[in-house]
């Protein structure tokens, strides 16, 4: 079957070739891997630098195994060209049963490795909560049960097409979510119409939300600044513009914002989406069907959406 | 395999292959795919009864289950009926084939009389909640397909006037034959499913 | 052109014959013969591929500045939503069906499908259903718009109220196209089961038609529950029901369950018959057997199988709760094995050959060359911590056009390059076909590579408009994307002029090892009629000295005489 030229010994030529490619790859691997901490926002909560450990070790692993294929691709495409005229065949290898076993094992344990690690990072970080289903008409206040290990909270966050609206355990409503650093927050997700997501990039977390459901998450925020919040469901025609800010500060800052705000009275909160409605229906509705926004939540501190963000 | 013939004329158009049993094949392969639509009905209905706040329509407190079992009784015999009527068949006699394979589609259709009479007794529609839906769309689906059984086997019965029919075998009644006991295997995991599980 | 060339009793038969004269009318007849359904389909399918491309055009260039400024957000989501549709029901699915026709048969000796009158009305409900699709454009209030997965509350809110709603028509279009793909699934399944050449047991079929079954055996699985998913979102558009309303007690996210449960092994639908391309290919162009032939063979249902048991991890930040996560991140690893088989036995196949870098053999090598990259994406967004991260933003987008275009597409490009003569008689221009690849993989590269980065730094998908700080990648992605429309114009004018004009094409151009190639180019009506051979050896056998068939040199001789 395999037919190969018989040898006088192990080649080690191709031996010492090999080995420096293959630490010359491993040098790669692991520059590609510390370089990968540099592709993400700012690190801003306990969750990032898990996220972002194990982005780096399938990045270092995926960059091994990626220049380690695509150089012997580059190796045989210089050294195995057939001459323009050469019609002849290439060696006729029809397998290699302990190279085929090996190539199929060792992914195996490679990849269920990576799976028990993220397993491990997804118990430590604890973030989602229990969903609870509620009939329409039921009153969410009060189905929610705090985080029993959370600080902060609960925080009700509503989703709408298109603007958001956090309500604080005290009374408190805004458009923007201001959080206290280091201290773990519950979050109650709920949204009033379609699916839309709670995604914070500098965090790294995203959670959808469900019209229907109660959804408990909780998380900790690490880095005093002002990140974006965005909705990543497909929401609608402004889904783009669903967007607003987490301000991260603190406890002192925090807890200043929360009773100066308190005093504020309530006004029309963050609506990205009116605004562009509005300009759509001045030029005569022209457009595919979209529903209208719902009105602009009434809150206490609508927020600056001017101010630029960290991330 | 030596030279082509030339004087081989192709005799029959090109595009038209020998079958040679083929077409069994083929219908079994459909049938296991078909069965896949229900069983994903069934895992939704199983769902939404486990985990909807409200599974059952305002003053609705179940299902009456003797008139739909008598309905089953009559449907499953059929099965057996419709596997007599294949015999006679089989043994080539073509008026006990016929007489046999009516009563099937007699009680076929008894059944879905069974279930129309059913719907309209029943004080929910198919807007009713989830159960409402889901009620409906089952029974309604697999109704659809007891009726195609019976028009498929309306057609086996007026093809065995046609003389010589069945003289190169009895492929289409095998066909229709394993359809119906499809569609009843169906029928008793919706009724376990749907009126043994309340 | 005289009618001597061809086998006399053929033009006895009322049907005419591909490369026959005068006969380009039967493309646009009811005709039931496999390998002219087959360049129906792939006709077809390039053109909706221009028609879903030309919708990608207009998505980047609203792309490239992050103002919403070039349509109205609304008409935004319409054209995304169906530049996807298009895409994938218009283009890919439809000319793998090509494949198969054109393929299955002639591979395994076969005269034809075991149901050819079906195979010709699964063909004919494309137009059909195309034009209900295209037809949603007029639609009152435009078309679907709800993205390509139609998830529920969205894809209810019907704004106008209208009983015929783009919503609606989609939602038909894509039942439509499942009974198509399932009839097809029937008859490609029986065919492959049924129909094969005397001596072709399963492990002497050529891996093509070893991944074509695997891939129709997904649709027979997976198909049925999409359409279960899809009467219930009609009922509830349409009817009233509320199985995904949550104001009626219906659960969205169950929604999600029926959609995914197809719609993740359909991308092994897709994928399946290009690795099957790839198989095919690497042997011919390095002149070497396939490596590790059962393994690859093995693994196409290895693949079969698991695909049917990872579909959650669409959902991993969805209404899903963390045991399911984790489940199925667990089970979605485990494609990653025979994924990796097949790519290390192409290399291995590729490794002391003698390789020629004809247009089907660049086509190959960049797939293979864009897959590795694909896959280790994928291995990442398995990992739930990362999906968290970088689900439903430009990362993902970014890897499933790697997989989709960057690999799918490839292989497609590299099939037909390289059927090209035998089923159209014709050669192809080798110059064209390579400045289409050069275009291509530039242009695909700049479009989808940057939009990792995006995604990374937390871009969503889907959007008209975006913060200025993605601005650079998405203006290398737009230069990219154009000049892939571009790349489409060598593409389409050697496809043409070669149909019309280029060198008349020998049965073997490519001296490959095959039964499709001891046929004529083009094949007669029914293949080997009669006169099938018996398959003594198993395929790719090149430098191993021994003949495919018994009596290989009388039906050399009987190809070239045709």
């Amino acid at each position: 079957m395999t037919s190969t030229a018989p040898k006088n010994g192990p080649n080690i030529g191709a031996i010492v070739i090999i080995g420096i490619a293959v630490v010359i790859n491993l040098v790669i691997a692991k520059m590609m891997a510390t370089w990968s901490y540099s592709w993400f926002p700012p690190q801003a909560s306990s969750a990032a630098p898990y996220v972002d450990d194990l982005f780096a070790l399938e990045t270092g692993i995926g960059s091994f195994i990626f220049f380690g294929c695509t150089g012997f691709l580059g190796w045989v495409l210089l050294f195995n060209r057939a001459g323009k005229y050469d019609e002849s065949d290439g060696a006729p290898i029809e397998g290699n049963t302990k190279l085929e076993i090996t190539w199929t094992v060792i992914p195996l344990i490679l990849v269920f490795a990576i799976a028990f690690t993220s397993m491990k990072v997804n118990d430590t970080l604890n973030a989602l909560g229990p969903k609870q289903k509620y009939a329409i008409g039921a009153d969410t206040n009060a189905l929610i049960q705090a985080d029993p290990s959370a600080q902060v909270g609960p925080i009700q966050v509503i989703a709408r097409q298109w603007s958001w609206e956090f309500i604080y355990p005290n009374g408190v409503r805004s458009s923007e979510l201001h959080l206290p650093i280091d201290q773990r927050v519950n979050l109650q997700l709920q949204s009033e119409d379609v699916i839309h997501s709670f995604y914070v990039p500098a965090f790294r977390l995203k959670q959808d939300i469900v019209p229907g459901s109660l959804i408990s998450y909780s998380l900790t925020p690490t880095r005093p600044g002002r990140y974006r919040l965005r909705d990543a469901m497909f929401s609608g025609a402004y889904m783009s513009v669903n967007q607003s800010n987490v301000i991260v500060e603190s406890e002192e800052a925090y807890s200043d914002w929360l009773k100066r705000t308190a005093k504020q009275s309530l006004q029309p909160g963050l609506d990205p989406g009116r605004e562009l409605y509005d300009r759509r229906i001045a030029r005569g509705d022209k457009g595919w069907a979209t529903v209208p926004p719902a009105p602009a939540p009434l809150v206490n501190d609508p927020g600056d959406p001017s101010l630029p963000h960290d991330a | 395999m030596t030279s082509v013939n030339p004087d081989l004329q192709l005799n029959h158009t090109p595009g038209h292959v020998k079958h040679d049993g083929h077409n069994m094949t083929g219908f079994v392969i459909f049938l296991c795919s078909e069965s896949v639509i229900f069983l994903a009905f069934f895992a939704g209905y199983a769902v939404l009864k486990l985990t909807a706040p409200q599974w059952l329509p305002d003053g609705v407190e179940g299902l009456e289950v003797r008139m739909p079992l008598i309905n089953s009784i009559v449907l499953v015999s059929s099965s057996f009926v419709a596997y007599a009527a294949e015999r006679y068949l089989h043994k080539g006699n073509l008026w006990g084939f016929r007489a046999v394979w009516l009563l099937t589609m007699a009680m076929g259709s008894y059944f879905v009389y069974g279930q129309y009479i059913e719907w309209s007794e029943l004080t929910f529609s198919l807007t009713s909640g989830v159960f409402g839906g889901m009620f409906y769309l089952l029974t309604g689906f697999h109704g659809l397909h007891v009726i195609t059984g019976i028009l498929l086997m309306g057609l086996m019965l007026a093809r065995s006037f046609v003389p010589g029919n069945y003289d190169k075998g009895e492929m289409g009644v095998a066909s229709v034959s394993l359809f119906w006991h499809f569609v009843d295997v169906i029928w008793i995991l919706l009724f376990l499913l749907i009126y043994v599980w309340q | 052109m005289t009618t001597t060339n061809y086998d006399p009793r053929i033009l006895k038969a009322p049907h005419p014959v591909p490369g026959a004269p005068d006969n380009w009318k039967r493309f646009f007849s009811f005709n039931t013969d496999a390998k002219v359904i087959g360049i129906q389909y792939i006709a077809t399918a390039l053109f909706f591929l221009l028609v879903g491309g030309l919708l990608a055009m207009i998505v980047r260039g609203e792309l490239i500045t992050p103002p919403a400024d070039l349509v109205d957000p609304s008409v935004y989501n319409g054209l995304y939503t169906m530049h996807g549709t298009v895409m994938l029901f218009l283009f890919l699915f439809p000319i793998l069906n090509g494949f198969n026709n054109l393929l299955i048969p002639t591979m395994i000796g076969a005269p034809d499908m075991a149901f050819p009158k079906l195979n010709a009305i699964a063909f004919w409900l494309v137009p059909l259903f195309a034009v209900v699709l295209m037809g949603s454009f007029f639609a009152p209030g435009g078309p679907a718009s709800s993205g390509w997965w139609s998830y529920p509350p969205m894809s209810l809110q019907n704004p106008l109220n209208h009983f015929i709603n783009g919503q609606f028509l989609w939602i038909l279009a894509v039942a439509l196209s499942g009974i198509s793909s399932i009839m097809g699934a029937v008859n490609f399944v029986t065919t492959i089961i049924r129909m094969r050449a005397p001596g072709m047991g399963f492990f002497k079929m050529p891996i093509f038609v070893w991944t074509a079954w695997a891939a129709q055996t997904i649709q027979l699985v997976g198909l049925p529950a999409l359409t279960g998913g899809a009467v219930m979102l009609l009922f509830d558009l349409s009817f009233g029901t509320s199985f995904f309303r949550p104001e009626g007690g219906g659960d969205p996210v169950l929604f999600q369950h029926f959609f995914w449960f197809y719609s993740h092994p359909a991308v092994y639908v897709l994928v399946l018959p290009v690795f099957g391309i790839f198989s095919e290919l690497f042997p011919v162009y390095a002149r070497k057997p396939l490596f590790g032939y059962r393994f690859v063979a093995i693994a196409s249902f290895g693949i079969t199988f698991l695909s049917l048991i990872v579909w959650v991890h669409h959902m991993f930040y969805s209404g899903t709760p963390m045991w399911m996560r984790n489940l199925f991140m667990a089970t979605t690893m485990l494609i990653a094995v025979p994924t990796g088989v097949k790519v290390f036995a192409w290399l291995g196949t590729l490794w002391k050959g003698n390789l020629r870098l004809s247009t089907p053999m660049l086509f190959c090598l960049g797939g293979l060359f864009n897959f590795i990259f694909a896959g280790i994406t994928g291995v990442m967004l398995a990992t739930v911590p990362i999906d968290v991260h970088v689900g439903n933003t430009y990362f993902v987008v970014a890897h499933f056009h790697y997989v989709i275009f960057n690999t799918i597409g490839f292989g497609v490009f590299a099939g037909i390059y390289h059927w090209f003569p035998k089923f159209t008689g014709r050669m192809y221009y080798e110059g064209l076909g390579k400045v289409h690849f050069a275009l291509t993989f530039i242009g695909a590269t700049l479009n989808w590579l940057p939009l990792h980065w995006a995604g990374l730094l937390g871009m969503p998908r889907r959007v008209a408009s975006y913060d200025p700080e993605f601005a650079i990648w998405n203006v290398i992605a737009s230069i990219g994307a154009f000049m892939l429309g571009v790349a489409s114009i060598p593409f389409i004018l050697n496809m043409v002029s070669s149909w019309a004009r280029g060198p008349q094409a020998p049965p073997n151009p490519w001296r490959a090892i095959g039964l499709e190639w001891l046929l004529p180019s083009p094949p007669p009506a029914e293949n080997f009629e009669d006169d099938i051979p018996t398959v003594i050896s198993e395929p790719y056998g090149y430098g191993l000295g021994h003949p495919l068939v018994e009596d290989e040199a009388f039906y050399v001789r009987r190809s070239e005489e045709a």
